[in-house]
């Protein structure tokens, strides 16, 4: 099968709104492979390659050389047999021409490994649309209500009931939709390749039970205060320059698969604010939606197994990660709390203070 | 509590008897009901508890018993009227529909009739097509009537003396079948009332609700005690009071359980459990439905002589519990 795939305008910086384009490396019709240039972009700040993010060819070239062309915006299509991991923007998506649209984040490589940015690419919105009363296909009325809450197309449910009429329990016991499964695949594909390419980093993990229960907005804000006080963990992958901000990437986990939406100085929020931002931010991400201000930027990783009744995982760092955090809880009640380190930014005994450290905050 | 299981006959004979003690006003007027005790021997020995002028034995003429009754209201009394059929009601259909509902309304509220009209209804006696018909539906159709259909012995004595209090005319209609047979529950000493307008759940459970009226609760009950063991519960309501109908406890039960199953013993067309039906479909509850509704009803044909027939025509134990247990297995 084959995708429509829009390249987009990548956000480069954090200032960055609009890039212009300078050139492009290729035609309609050119067959390119994942990391060929597609196309060169100049910004105030840095000028740049962007890359194919899959093989495939190139279907339409849209933007027009020496135009500023807006963050988001497709400067391309390509053809593609890969599907791309789906999150979508909710009310915050740009408008694209054709469907289906698509928004990938540049390729950014860091110097030291070659890792691809990490498995925040974003898609388009794929919305349950609220099902319209649909007459003609027989349901019970509870059916119907439950369908249109969960964004079933009743023409799609296979009816068991007398009178081929569709039951309450043909729509409880539905099987995800094809589409949410194929971003459910894609993701998983993602994931397990960025993981992949992660192994490779000289990391370790370090665990401590603790018997203080933090929430995940809590734990947050701890330990980006914790990592402000080490600017050397809290460096831009692509030149390793400080950043300007602490950004904390949480794991939530969904039907659509794993969203990483970052937080930006979650410390400096107000603890109820934080809270908030969390809450609606963890249900959007569960509906497979993330806003564009939060799919990148992110050094370090949050992953509370709490929300699953788990106590703890194998940890591996996520591409362009220095560091992770997971939470676990036991089943007295106790919690765990494992650090994983990148050991060519921090040793084993950083690593341990900064376990100490993030606990004393907490 | 007490522990006396009567006979409903009993209970409503208790009723009466409260009443009279109660209120002077109170008589009883009818055919044989006097020195013969009632045709079905509801009114027994009031007669000789009380005077010949409070247990009034009349000619045999519906249209003059109740006459005499909705004058006898307008004047300030509280008579007890009993039709010895319900089918003969028709005879005094005039006083009852066009006089005693509607009087207390076209004068502005300035009278009240505050009459109870008693009269057994019902098949099974092997009376035939004139004396076996269900006519609640005929006076639950006509505003200013109210209509009591008591399922057993300690309903019908509390709803008995609830219509005699009540300022308008209440059509109180006993099954013939369940006036020998106690109830399930004892009757209670004293005049305890049962306030009309209030449904009864008579059982709860999780997977159908069932609404039955009179007779049909009885055997509605059967139903659900046999498929418990099944692992079908169900939740029986009786409505009691017809008119007005407490749908409340019925609405709530639906958004439970899902699934809806109503039984009367009368005739299908027009009958009263598709005001039930009608009222659930317009409700809220609409929409918690996970299983088309399912009546059961007389068939439309008048009440059959020959035994085998009369049965067919109404509703049966069996009947009902393979409309519940279909419902219940076929809709998940």
């Amino acid at each position: 099968m084959s995708f429509r795939y829009p390249v987009v305008m990548p956000k480069m910086s954090m200032t960055m709104e609009t890039g212009e384009l300078i050139l492009y490396h290729v035609k309609p019709g050119d067959r390119v492979s994942s990391g060929d240039v597609l196309f060169e972009v100049m910004t105030d700040k840095i000028d740049m390659e962007v890359e194919a993010p899959t093989d495939g060819v190139i279907e339409q070239l849209i933007g027009e050389i020496g135009i500023d062309i807006p963050i988001g915006t497709p400067v391309l299509i390509m053809q593609t047999d890969t599907e791309v991991m789906a999150f979508d923007f909710g009310g915050e998506a740009p408008t694209i021409p054709a469907p289906p649209e698509a928004i990938v984040e540049p390729v950014v490589l860091p110097e030291p490994v070659i890792v691809p940015e990490p498995v925040v690419v974003p898609e388009p919105v794929i919305v349950p649309e609220p099902v319209r009363a649909e007459v003609g296909v027989k349901a019970v009325p509870k059916a119907r209500i439950v369908a249109a809450q969960k964004g079933i197309d009743l023409q799609s449910v296979v009816a068991t009931g007398p009178d081929n009429t569709i039951m309450l329990a043909d729509v409880t016991q539905i099987r995800p939709s094809d589409e949410i499964q194929r971003r459910q695949s894609a993701n998983k594909a993602l994931i397990a390749k960025g993981l992949e390419m992660t192994r490779l980093i000289p990391q370790s993990s370090f665990s401590r039970t603790v018997s203080t229960s933090v929430d995940t907005a809590a734990l947050l804000a701890a330990w980006a205060s914790v990592l402000r006080s080490r600017p050397e963990l809290n460096i831009s992958p692509k030149d390793g320059s400080e950043l300007s901000f602490v950004g904390v990437a949480v794991i939530i986990e969904s039907k659509y698969g794993s969203a990483l939406p970052v937080f930006k100085d979650p410390d400096l929020l107000g603890a109820l604010e934080l809270s908030e931002l969390v809450s609606t931010t963890t249900s959007a991400a569960e509906n497979g939606k993330v806003p564009l201000s939060m799919l990148s930027g992110a050094t370090t990783i949050v992953f509370d197994l709490r929300r699953y009744h788990m106590s703890a995982t194998t940890p591996l760092l996520f591409p362009n990660q220095l560091t992770s955090i997971t939470v676990g809880e036991n089943i007295d009640g106790t919690q765990i709390i494992s650090l994983t380190i990148d050991l060519r930014y921090c040793d084993f005994y950083d690593g341990a203070l900064l376990l100490d450290h993030l606990i004393s905050v907490l | 509590m007490s522990d006396r299981m009567l006979t409903m006959a009993e209970a409503l004979r208790e009723a009466m008897g409260i009443a009279m003690e109660e209120r002077p006003e109170v008589f009883i007027l009818g055919e044989d009901i006097g020195i013969y005790g009632g045709a079905f021997g509801v009114t027994g020995d009031l007669y000789h508890r009380f005077s010949p002028l409070r247990v009034l034995d009349t000619p045999i003429s519906e249209l003059g018993i109740v006459g005499a009754a909705v004058g006898a209201a307008l004047s300030g009394m509280r008579p007890i009227v009993e039709i010895q059929f319900s089918d003969f009601t028709a005879q005094a259909m005039d006083q009852i529909a066009n006089q005693a509902a509607k009087i207390h309304f076209m004068l502005g509220g300035a009278l009240h009739v505050p009459l109870v009209l008693r009269t057994p209804q019902g098949s099974g006696t092997g009376a035939a097509a004139q004396h076996s018909q269900n006519l609640e539906t005929w006076f639950a159709n006509v505003p200013g009537l109210k209509v009591v259909v008591p399922s057993n012995p300690a309903d019908a004595k509390g709803l008995l003396l609830s219509a005699i209090d009540d300022p308008n005319p209440v059509i109180f209609l006993e099954h013939k079948l369940l006036y020998k047979i106690p109830g399930r529950d004892p009757v209670p000493e004293g005049a305890i009332r049962i306030p009309l307008g209030v449904s009864k759940v008579v059982r709860t459970g999780k997977d159908l609700t069932l609404v039955a009226t009179g007779i049909m609760v009885n055997k509605a009950f059967e139903v659900t005690e046999k498929l418990e063991a099944e692992g079908i519960s169900i939740t029986l309501i009786d409505p009691r009071t017809i008119s007005p109908l407490d749908m409340s406890p019925i609405l709530e039960s639906v958004e439970k359980t899902g699934r809806l199953l109503v039984v009367q013993e009368g005739p299908s067309h027009g009958g009263f459990i598709n005001e039930v039906i009608a009222r659930v479909s317009e409700s809220s509850s609409f929409g918690s439905l996970i299983a088309p509704i399912k009546r059961l009803a007389g068939m439309n044909i008048p009440i059959p002589y020959a035994p085998q027939l009369e049965k067919a025509a109404v509703p049966q134990v069996a009947d009902i519990e393979v409309a519940a247990r279909n419902l219940v297995k076929e809709w998940r």
